[in-house]
């Protein structure tokens, strides 16, 4: 198991994301939406971190700020010690090497035109970077046949089209991999498969994990840490095992009950 | 109050549906559990005379004393909406985005006869009844200025505006969040006379229903008392689905049900589940009956 020890690897802080709506009158601008306030974190080199929260959280925008898919309004980012905020796309190569993201509706993420050797080796023509081999080699640690290569994405089922956006994102050695609610529009059966997958993956090639997720027990089951996020904040933030057991902020306690579980009913 | 005798359904050659039979007494609540691709929503929407084209149902079904397969069309659409009806997963493409809601919820009163003026009137008390703050304003809403839990509120006053006998949720909650979730679950166990329910997350029916019914390609695998079903699983699959939902410690592995559901059509003969089943034997080539009174199940090597 990955300890607490390790150099961070992304840090965030003091993060603003404000959002404009649309203007309603001539001369004041459109409302502000704060998506975003005051977010700092940290993730270590080799730790696995979850987000949790709700719809409206924030969870998604923190996100696109982490993969610089988007910019912030305040606040700084650093990966592996350089700045990527303000950056032009051109100047994020190192990013986009080391940081890859997984998405949580493996049939919207996958272009349905494009068969599964094209999928795949996308991030690495995108990259500049040899693919000879590599798209294979990638199919089998998810546990795909060779043959899935020739085939589209509406051939495949929702647990195996997330394998192959896990092989698209793994394609070019990230250091890091970001998972965007990955299990949550699979079936349970299917949701274990997915789970082990990225434990093992994590554990083989060392990646460093930021899980997202609505469902603090999952989150539990994957990571070690954990920031609860309400309304834009982060309103808790510690070792898993010590959130679930003892909660501080009333957020989480709600968040905690509201869950549904087999154990407290049979 | 429901009985459903041999429900089988087809879409030409392929059974979707097998000869599904259960019941619902007065004031019970059943779920219905199992992956996509199992049947779940087919059976519902075979009870509602809802299926799509090219899809068609056979077996009885009775509510009270009224057929609801094989009818006609003239005949379902007094039913619908009146003695028997149905909340959707996605409020948002169930809900007319044109319409506002005290209309549409004053819709499925005045198709039922219920004069123009009184409907706008049940209207209000309606989504009073299903807790929506300020019930006036919301009525005077379009869908889009509702939240996704206030939304699927409104379809349950919809649900609820003539008094049925049966309400039929397919997965309700699935597209909200999980405080909203459990207040939209907390309300359906209050206001639901017989409710059949609909979800593949085995946590959900737990926190709802009396009695349980497990299905997997198009079969009832195993019913039951949901205490008993739960902790004494006798069918392989009930058993593997709920080990799956278990989530175990950190750096231990999950248990899994091997594969992946099959296609519909694609499910082998005999046992539906003997493809993925670690217990199968050549037996299983043979369908296994529904057996046993309360707790049934069907497999041949159940677990005890």
């Amino acid at each position: 198991m990955p300890t607490h020890a390790g150099t961070p690897l992304i840090e965030a802080t003091g993060l603003n994301r404000v959002f404009r709506r649309p203007r309603t009158s001539l001369t004041r601008p459109g409302a502000a939406v704060h998506a975003l306030r005051e977010v700092s974190l940290t993730v270590r080199r080799g730790e696995r971190y979850g987000i949790v929260g709700e719809s409206g959280s924030g969870k998604s925008t923190l996100l696109r700020l982490l993969c610089a898919l988007d910019q912030p309004t305040g606040g700084t980012i650093r990966f592996d010690g350089q700045e990527i905020t303000g950056r032009p796309e051109r100047a994020l190569r190192f990013l986009r090497e080391n940081l890859q993201i997984v998405f949580q509706d493996p049939m919207s993420s996958l272009d349905p035109r494009m068969r599964v050797r094209d999928l795949v080796a996308e991030p690495l023509v995108a990259l500049g970077l040899p693919v000879a081999g590599r798209v294979a080699e990638l199919l089998d640690a998810v546990g795909l046949p060779a043959s899935s290569a020739e085939r589209y994405p509406h051939q495949f089922s929702g647990g195996q089209r997330q394998r192959i956006a896990i092989a698209r994102a793994l394609a070019p050695r990230p250091k890091a991999l970001v998972a965007d609610e990955p299990v949550s529009a699979l079936d349970v059966s299917v949701r274990g498969q997915i789970l082990n997958l990225l434990a093992d993956l994590a554990d083989e090639l060392e990646l460093t994990l930021v899980f997202v997720s609505h469902d603090l027990s999952v989150v539990r089951h994957v990571c070690e840490t954990v920031a609860v996020m309400h309304q834009g904040a982060i309103v808790e933030a510690g070792p898993v095992d010590d959130v679930w057991a003892a909660p501080a902020h009333p957020y989480t306690r709600a968040l905690l009950e509201a869950v549904p579980t087999l154990e407290g009913l049979i | 109050m429901l009985k459903v005798e041999g429900l089988t359904v087809r879409a030409g050659t392929v059974e979707l549906v097998s000869d599904v039979s259960f019941g619902i007494a007065p004031g019970e609540r059943v779920g219905l559990i199992g992956e996509s691709g199992s049947g779940k929503s087919l059976t519902a929407l075979s009870l509602m005379g809802l299926l799509p084209e090219g899809v068609t149902a056979s077996g009885r079904a009775r509510l009270g004393e009224r057929d609801l397969v094989g009818v006609p069309e003239s005949r379902m659409k007094r039913l619908r909406g009146g003695e028997l009806s149905m909340v959707f997963q996605e409020p948002m493409t169930a809900l007319n985005p044109l319409m506002r809601i005290g209309a549409q919820v004053a819709e499925v009163l005045t198709l039922h006869g219920r004069p123009r003026q009184e409907a706008r009137e049940r209207s209000v008390e309606l989504l009073e009844r299903v807790r929506l703050p300020g019930p006036a304003q919301i009525a005077r809403a379009y869908p889009h200025q509702l939240s996704g839990g206030q939304r699927q509120r409104v379809m349950l006053a919809i649900a609820l505006a003539n008094g049925p006998g049966l309400l039929i949720c397919d997965e309700p909650t699935t597209a909200l969040d999980v405080t909203v979730q459990k207040q939209m679950l907390g309300l359906i166990a209050e206001v639901a006379p017989a409710l059949l329910f609909i979800t593949h997350d085995l946590a959900v029916v737990a926190s709802l229903c009396e009695r349980v019914l497990v299905m997997y390609g198009g079969r009832v695998v195993e019913s039951g008392p949901l205490r008993e079903v739960f902790t004494r699983p006798r069918h392989r699959y009930t058993q593997g689905l709920l080990a799956a939902s278990r989530l175990t410690p950190r750096g231990t592995r999950l248990p899994i049900i091997p594969g992946a559901v099959p296609a519909a059509g694609h499910f082998p003969g005999g046992c539906v589940f003997r493809d993925r089943c670690p217990h199968a034997t050549p037996a299983c080539a043979t369908t296994p009956a529904l057996t046993g009174d309360g707790h049934a199940h069907a497999c041949w090597h159940p677990a005890d």
